[in-house]
């Protein structure tokens, strides 16, 4: 039983107004991705779950607070949570991993990213785990990594970006029998109104 | 009464006169000097003739982007992001334009630099051209005031932080003055903020700096620049003066016309294929808390890197000396150069861009060397 009441203990259901922030995700992601991340990957508030703002734990309704409590004892992957102080992608690692194996991966923090990798909660080509393993955010799909999206947008816009291509190229050769043509045409009209001058008195 | 009689006066009255009519030799304002006979020389550097149209092409597409980003964008503090978010995530090609708009303000001020450099490097300056060089930089100026000032629209974290930076600076200048004098940098931050800190007032004089009276001072120097570019046509270049030249119409202009179609291919390809925002980390992104954390990595854009880095690291009146200086020798540049070789002035450009350049890529590993971290 001692496990379970530490685990409880961790998770907060003593005490809902106390909420903990995994920050050994947090500074595994940092350290490996090199980029700045803050508590918004998972928590509904960048600055993580404590504190009166909206989306922390001082801030919840007693309805929320029964949805937090729900989601804090959610220990089996396959449960669906829907945490006031978690943002989708936080509901979702509850949801695919479960409370228990998500304490015990604190310990193992890089190993979150490879339960993730089939999913993609923001549609923009790149999973989950590998947006994890990047320090990008899992729920914007104008954020990523800049080189890996080229490559996933390339090959979805492939056919609009050979249709502007196409378009392009069509348009300045247009453009350069037009500009051609009036090149020549005003400088007829010119040399009409040179010739015109010399045969005035 | 004649000229004469009236002294130093007149003749102040009669060297502008002059040197306008110089400058501004209106007769040539015809189809025949603009358009038929106008040659453009051929040599090593003709491509460097092309950057300002190149320039004046991305300036349009800030115009056309930006007037589409105004029917959704919203200037209050409490709207401003989300007016932002809405428009990327709901609306029918936001995102893109958003974008588009994004790439193509660094695309115009990297390429504007290109072109201030190499015209520097030509001796483009040299007289009759001396206005037009001077309108050049001053175009280059406004250019940076609509990046400082679109900076802070979005109203997220790195856009408030960063302008609280800037405007932060002009008060540290007040050190340095005498006396009364020393109040005038924190007036002028007041003026510029609108109040005690970043808020409303400065985001409603930010958005109407952005969309209405920078646009009216580019559109006032840009007509002076092109006028005089039109009636003076391209200059020489080289030391040598180059046989070879292409009719401007429609040759030169049927080139620049082409590299504009491929430049909007290449805007658009980047601007669909790699969100401007995905460079730098999210939480910079997030809506500015005035109560909240400030997240790491507040800098500003790209393109003041060239005047941030050193502030990092040199005196503040050092950096602001360095930087009053070379503001005035730009402008100046067609009188303190009017003899020096276009060898050397190229080495200079050289000099000037390498600067340019490797502060821009590597400040940041420049910084970390020296400072040992932020």
């Amino acid at each position: 039983m001692r496990p379970l009441a530490l685990i409880l203990l961790l998770s907060g259901v003593a005490a809902p107004s106390a909420a903990l922030a995994y920050a050994e995700f947090q500074k595994h992601i940092q350290a490996t991705s090199g980029r700045n991340v803050n508590c918004a990957v998972c928590h509904a508030h960048g600055d993580g779950p404590d504190g009166v703002k909206p989306g922390q734990v001082g801030s919840l309704t007693p309805a929320e607070v029964d949805r937090l409590n729900r989601a804090r004892i959610a220990f089996e992957p396959g449960q669906t949570v829907d945490s006031p102080i978690l943002n989708a992608f936080g509901n979702h690692i509850v949801f695919t991993v479960g409370k228990r194996q998500l304490l015990a991966l604190k310990n193992d923090p890089g190993a979150l990213a490879g339960r993730l990798q089939e999913t993609d909660l923001d549609r923009d080509g790149i999973s989950d785990g590998q947006e994890l393993r990047d320090g990008t955010h899992p729920l914007d799909a104008q954020h990523g990594d800049p080189w890996k999206l080229m490559k996933v947008n390339t090959r979805r816009y492939g056919l609009h970006l050979v249709l502007l291509a196409v378009a392009t190229f069509l348009g300045l050769y247009g453009l350069g029998h037009i500009l051609r043509w009036f090149g020549r045409t005003a400088e007829a009209a010119m040399q009409g109104l040179r010739d015109r001058g010399r045969d005035e008195p | 009464m004649n000229a004469r009689s009236h002294g130093r006066p007149a003749r102040l009255v009669t060297t502008l006169v002059r040197f306008m009519a110089d400058r501004f030799p209106m007769h040539k304002l015809n189809v025949e000097a603009m358009i038929q006979k106008k040659e453009v020389p051929l040599h090593k550097m003709s491509w460097a003739y092309y950057l300002g149209g190149l320039v004046l092409f991305f300036f349009g597409i800030q115009l056309i982007t930006g007037l589409l980003l105004l029917f959704y964008y919203q200037p209050s503090v409490s709207d401003a992001h989300a007016s932002v978010e809405y428009l990327t995530r709901y609306v029918p090609g936001g995102a893109l334009i958003r974008n588009v708009h994004a790439w193509s303000s660094s695309a115009m001020i990297l390429t504007l630099l290109v072109h201030l450099i190499t015209t520097f490097a030509m001796k483009a300056f040299e007289r009759p051209r001396e206005l037009t060089w001077i309108s050049g930089v001053l175009l280059l100026l406004i250019t940076f005031g609509f990046g400082f000032t679109g900076y802070l629209l979005p109203w997220h974290q790195i856009a408030v932080s960063a302008t609280k930076i800037g405007l932060g600076s002009i008060e540290l200048l007040g050190q340095y003055l005498p006396g009364s004098l020393a109040d005038i940098p924190t007036r002028v931050k007041e003026a510029i903020q609108g109040e005690a800190s970043v808020g409303q007032a400065t985001l409603s004089r930010f958005f109407a700096a952005h969309v209405v009276l920078l646009p009216l001072a580019a559109f006032a120097v840009l007509g002076l620049h092109l006028v005089s570019v039109q009636v003076h046509g391209m200059s020489q270049g080289v030391d040598v003066p180059s046989r070879r030249t292409e009719r401007f119409f429609p040759f030169f202009v049927l080139k620049d016309a082409s590299l504009w179609g491929v430049m909007f291919f290449v805007l658009v390809a980047l601007a669909l294929c790699v969100p401007f925002e995905s460079f730098f980390s999210y939480p910079l992104f997030e809506p500015y808390d005035p109560l909240g954390s400030t997240p790491d990595g507040i800098k500003p854009e790209w393109y003041f890197y060239f005047v941030y880095y050193p502030l990092e690291l040199l005196p503040f009146w050092l950096v602001n000396l360095l930087m009053g200086a070379a503001v005035g020798v730009l402008l100046l540049a067609p009188w303190i150069f009017k003899g020096t070789s276009r060898k050397t002035l190229r080495m200079l450009a050289a000099g000037a861009a390498t600067y340019l350049v490797v502060i821009t890529l590597f400040g940041d590993a420049i910084y970390e060397m020296l400072k040992g971290g932020h």
